[in-house]
């Protein structure tokens, strides 16, 4: 146990949603500045895992601790506020606000969001600045999904937690969101992602999670995982 | 009397539905609820409105900013005390709560205000417009007389600044975005951290504030008594709906259409068909959902 150091360290965590649990027994941990990947077949429980830390699933048992503070029970408008910033797999920006109240509103919690930060965002993603006044449903799907990160990162988070974010995109574009996660994680921010696309996200990552209904299977450092005889023949197709 | 008289009036008319319509549509929207009890929210508020500027003797427009005050007090303690614990419970229960609690308050304004109208002590200035040419065509005149009374310059004006102070809010204040934001994805809004309870309680004041100043308006126009909401409500609704339910935009479009349709086919019907102008407003309701199921300015419905 390291939950002294540890960003994020989430214990015995069971969570679903009323009657309905999807995950038993969860560990995970997040260390400052470290990349993690969460991977899995479908159905495996890896959203629920994030919208469970972030307080958007019900938490059943367990616990979850956020910079050493204990956040299990808190919900996701005081989750934000410990420091941790989290972009959902899909319906990650609002369709009917323009970029400009988009990024706004991703800076929301600070009373006067420094200018900054908002700069930082425009040199990571040029295009925002360009079409600050056009409704976010109209971009693409890439141009949504760097929103979203957009607006996650306004708030200079200690963690960010990313549901499937090459999900949806064409795949010459997957690979340079994976790049544009690779630059944030250098810049210091530590990352918790969970990935469809396990070998590439594996290929990245520090350190991985397999997943299988709802529990652990597999835990180590990406290039392990992805040498792993059974991790390879039972999750990574072969 | 001519065509452009009777649009004068169909403009005051939508003027004090707009106002009332947009905070049945905020309602609608963000809340996610019909609320059948806001003719009655309009009703207290012009009440409210009646008791300081009859019995504290306050000035017009200092006892509409007191009506004002009050509906959006009224507004967010019903809300808190009838609606917002069974928030959960979906559009249904909702929508039934509040048709019940419609009757409820109706009854009870009427058991301590009795059934008699009150008036508001109003002087107007009359503005005629003689000599104008009739242009008649058939046996509509297109032009000819019209007056306009200093309080329908109030009414239409009224509304034009609460279309401006609406924008304002609702595109330039980070709780007029966030309500826009409630509209369009609640978990989302939660991750973005907003207090999503304390934005609907800033909605149903809004609402409440915009059904008193359309309480006042509507008495100073008619008279004020238990029912003056309620004869409202249907008209108010058709007004969102034909905008497309939950767009504070469209319920303005819808509501001046609705207030000209029922001043002109007051004017033009048949004299012994005058009342089924009412009708006739609905009728376009259905002929524009028909067409646009939407509504004039809405998103899909069946996306909502």
């Amino acid at each position: 146990m390291s939950s002294d150091t540890s960003v994020l360290d989430v214990s015995h965590l069971d969570a679903g949603y009323g009657e309905l649990q999807v995950l038993s027994d969860v560990d995970l941990r997040v260390d400052p500045g470290e990349y993690v990947a969460v991977v899995g077949p479908n159905g495996a429980g890896k959203s629920t895992a994030m919208k469970a830390v972030f307080g958007l699933a019900d938490r059943l048992d367990g616990s979850i601790t956020f910079e050493g503070t204990d956040i299990t029970a808190l919900p996701p408008e005081a989750v934000i506020r410990e420091g941790m910033s989290y972009v959902p797999q899909s319906g990650n920006v609002f369709p009917s606000l323009t970029v400009a109240e988009n990024l706004r509103l991703g800076a929301y919690i600070l009373d006067d969001p420094p200018e900054e930060r908002r700069e930082a965002v425009f040199e990571r993603f040029p295009v925002l600045a360009e079409r600050l006044d056009e409704s976010a449903g109209t971009l693409s799907g890439g141009q949504q999904q760097m929103l979203a990160m957009g607006c996650a990162l306004v708030l200079d988070p200690e963690l960010l937690l990313l549901d499937e974010p090459s999900a949806g995109l064409a795949p010459d574009l997957v690979d340079e969101m994976f790049d544009r996660i690779d630059a944030i994680n250098e810049g210091g921010t530590a990352v918790l992602m969970v990935e469809q696309n396990a070998k590439e996200a594996l290929r990245r990552c520090d350190r991985g999670y397999v997943l299988a209904q709802g529990e652990n299977r597999y835990e180590g450092s990406g290039d392990d995982l992805l040498d792993d005889e059974e991790v390879r023949r039972q999750f990574l197709g072969g | 009397m001519g065509l452009a008289q009777n649009v004068v009036f169909g403009l005051v008319t939508g003027s004090y539905i707009a106002i009332a319509a947009i905070g049945f549509t905020l309602i609608y929207g963000i809340v996610n609820m019909i609320n059948f009890a806001y003719g009655e929210f309009i009703t207290i508020g012009a009440f409210v409105g009646i008791l300081a500027s009859g019995t504290l003797s306050l000035p017009l427009p200092i006892a509409a900013l007191v009506a004002m005050v009050g509906g959006g007090l009224v507004s967010l303690v019903l809300a808190r005390g009838f609606f917002t614990p069974i928030n959960h419970t979906g559009p249904v229960p909702l929508l039934l709560t509040s048709i019940g609690l419609g009757l409820a308050l109706r009854n009870a304004v009427r058991l301590v205000a009795g059934r008699g109208a009150r008036y508001f002590d109003t002087s107007a200035t009359t503005y005629r417009f003689e000599g104008l040419p009739d242009l008649p065509v058939g046996s509509v005149d297109l032009l000819g007389n019209l007056f306009v009374t200093s309080l329908q310059l109030v009414v239409v004006g009224s509304a034009v600044a609460v279309f401006l102070l609406l924008y304002t809010l609702l595109t330039r204040t980070d709780v007029g975005i966030a309500m826009r934001a409630l509209a369009d994805d609640e978990d989302l809004a939660r991750v973005r951290g907003i207090d999503t309870q304390r934005v609907r309680d800033s909605v149903w004041m809004l609402a409440g504030v915009l059904a008193g100043l359309a309480g006042v308006l509507i008495g100073i126009q008619t008279n004020v008594s238990a029912g003056i909401g309620f004869s409202f409500v249907l008209q108010i609704l058709a007004a969102a709906i034909l905008g497309g339910a939950g767009s504070p935009y469209g319920a303005i479009a819808g509501s001046y259409v609705i207030g000209l349709v029922l001043a002109l086919s007051t004017a033009f019907l048949p004299s012994g068909m005058t009342g089924i102008s009412s009708a006739i407003a609905f009728l376009v309701l259905v002929i524009v959902l028909l067409v646009k199921p939407s509504g004039i300015a809405g998103r899909e419905v069946r996306e909502a």
